[in-house]
């Protein structure tokens, strides 16, 4: 009979949230391939039944510690779409500042700190600390540049409470937003040195036959607005997402996995997808940024996904920038009248597209709450890719091979706080199959 | 000298105790030069947590196999040994390995503990439990003694100079 190896990591490390893999390998067949979440679920769609919606852009907030700003956006938008409240040109120019910070902050944090221990070879983020310096002070200066803006407009940057329905409670003076434009043109040049120390490192290329789905925006690099495209000819809109896309509910896990309706396969959201699908819309930084690295970008590779999440830096710099010099007017207090609505809201968190519909009776009380994810969205296509990862780990040590996958599923940046839903079902389950591995 | 009093934990169950001794202190007049903040993410929010401090105190949850509600005093030397809570697997003792080969480490760091019950994977947003919320009010006079003796300390080691 064929050797039986499990290889089990059992708290991945260097991901927000905690989720396991479970592999079990008879020979060169797959018998068992897991990614395993087991974060607590979370009962925000429940929790927010029956609350006024103007609640949800705090309430959401607090899904996750990474990317509030994306559930926030996401949350506004539907409500906005389900009351058909306009959104002042300054207000939406600010989302953009606000969102960009958001960028900043979430993709330094995973490059420098969780992606780059990878490349290095090295154990984690304090090895590099002492080996380079440099980039480390370099990465943590940007990102504290995403912080200040998540500040500026959102009043704190863990758990911010900026955001209202058609604006924000408090609008930046232009003395405040002079100064920050001032620390982030000299930023850009420091994002463009990272990049390009990031690309003298070893990284991995993965080449994937994987559908790549973004936002697409008739004008400008996708973050609130636009139609949901693909690589594969999805050209659709937020409401159509559920038409578009499905959710399916696998043993193994809290978060729902997700699929195209159409073919049944997974897909990918992300950095990765938003260049490829956006490339036209980079600023001259950027874009100057992503035809240097090209080679990098001619298939799907969540290997270079650390390189698209570096040129979404420059871009999230000269997206705040064009906000910070616009000499914006300031925007009317924004009055919406609470009513009875559907509304369906797709924007682009750091991790990909974040998809939020919801309900609202005529009081403006939530009646029905969705959220999807990015990461649920991506977690099909991480077991996808790790069964095709499969080869280079039967070929190496069990060490080895745990740290291939490990290193494989970093890539993706899951935030696996945020993909957890409620299912008592799928708990038990998960458990019980746990104990009879 | 300023000391800053760090409380560290997120809004889940047990992990919470750390801000809620953060925010007992920060409710009382506090000597000059003692300040509190607080730190949802060991890395990096605990560099961000420790600009411009000369000495820190820890606040948070841990777990140790002691009784929920313990509160000890330890030294960061000691923190590799114990499980704290935390996201990303980064957890505090990283953070401050970091922030030390960065050269950003205070002089003197020492860290207060209250063991947490095991947090639970099934009832999310959780409240902390009873046995852990009775300790905060000692925690938070604990990590105000340690900023006291670190400040006189601090102080001291200027006169001698």
């Amino acid at each position: 009979m064929a050797e039986r190896r499990t290889i089990e990591v059992g708290a991945i490390a260097r991901v927000e949230g905690e989720g396991a893999l479970h592999l079990v390998l008879e020979g060169d067949r797959i018998v068992d391939l897991r990614l395993e979440i087991y974060e607590p679920p979370r009962f925000f769609e429940a929790l927010a039944r029956g609350r006024r919606a103007d609640e949800l852009p705090d309430l959401m907030a607090r899904i996750c510690g990474i990317c509030p700003v994306a559930y926030q956006m996401s949350a506004a938008h539907a409500i906005e779409a389900a009351w058909d409240v306009a959104v002042d040109p300054s207000v939406r120019a600010l989302r953009r500042l606000y969102y960009a910070g958001e960028w900043i902050e979430s993709h330094l944090l995973h490059m420098m700190f969780l992606a780059a221990p990878d490349f290095l070879g090295l154990d984690d983020a304090m090895e590099i600390a002492r080996r380079h310096r440099n980039h480390v002070e370099r990465a943590l200066r940007l990102r504290k540049l995403g912080n200040r803006i998540l500040i500026l407009l959102g009043g704190r940057s863990v758990n911010p409470v900026g955001v209202r329905i058609g604006g924000f409670h408090r609008i930046p003076t232009r003395g405040e937003m002079r100064a920050l434009a001032g620390e982030l043109r000299a930023a850009r040049a420091e994002a463009e040195l990272l990049l390009h120390w990031f690309a003298s490192l070893p990284v991995p290329s993965r080449p994937q036959d994987v559908e790549l789905v973004a936002l697409r925006h008739a004008s400008e690099y996708p973050m609130n607005e636009g139609r949901i495209v693909s690589t594969r000819g999805i050209d659709t809109t937020a409401a159509d997402f559920d038409a578009t896309f499905e959710e399916i509910q696998v043993p193994h896990s809290t978060a729902l996995h997700a699929r195209n309706r159409t073919t049944g396969a997974p897909y990918l959201v992300g950095p990765l997808a938003r260049v490829t699908l956006g490339r036209d819309r980079l600023s001259p930084a950027a874009a100057a940024a992503h035809a240097s690295l090209a080679d990098r970008f001619v298939q799907p590779d969540p290997g270079a996904s650390v390189f698209a999440r570096g040129i979404e830096v420059i871009q999230a710099i000269d997206e705040a920038l064009t906000v910070l010099d616009a000499d914006l007017s300031p925007p009317p207090e924004p009055r919406p009248t609470p009513r009875a609505g559907v509304g369906h809201a797709a924007t682009e968190a750091p991790r990909g597209i974040l998809y939020v519909s919801l309900e609202t009776d005529a009081a403006g009380d939530v009646r029905r709450l969705r959220i999807v994810p990015p990461t649920s969205q991506n977690q099909a296509q991480i077991e996808a890719d790790l069964r095709g990862l499969v080869p280079r780990i039967l070929a190496a040590s069990d060490d080895e091979g745990r740290r291939l996958a490990e290193a494989a599923i970093r890539d993706y940046d899951p935030c696996i706080s945020c993909a957890t839903h409620f299912l008592t079902v799928t708990v038990e389950r998960r458990e019980s199959s746990c104990e009879s591995t | 000298m300023r000391v800053h009093v760090i409380g560290i934990g997120t809004l889940h169950a047990d992990d919470a105790v750390g801000l809620a001794v953060a925010e007992r202190l920060a409710s009382l007049p506090l000597p000059e030069g003692i300040l509190v903040r607080t730190c949802a993410r060991p890395l990096p929010d605990l560099l961000d947590a420790l600009e411009g401090a000369d000495a820190a105190v820890l606040v948070d949850a841990a777990r140790t196999g002691a009784m929920p509600g313990a509160i000890r005093r330890l030294a960061p030397s000691d923190l590799a040994r114990l499980h704290t809570p935390s996201s990303h697997g980064v957890g505090v003792a990283q953070a401050l390995s970091l922030a030390e080969a960065l050269g950003r480490a205070p002089a003197r760091v020492a860290f207060v503990a209250i063991e947490a019950e095991p947090i639970g994977r099934d009832r999310p947003l959780r409240p902390i439990s009873p046995a852990v919320a009775a300790s905060i009010g000692e925690a938070a006079d604990v990590a105000l003694r340690i900023a006291r003796e670190m400040q006189d300390a601090g102080e001291g080691e200027a006169r001698d100079a």
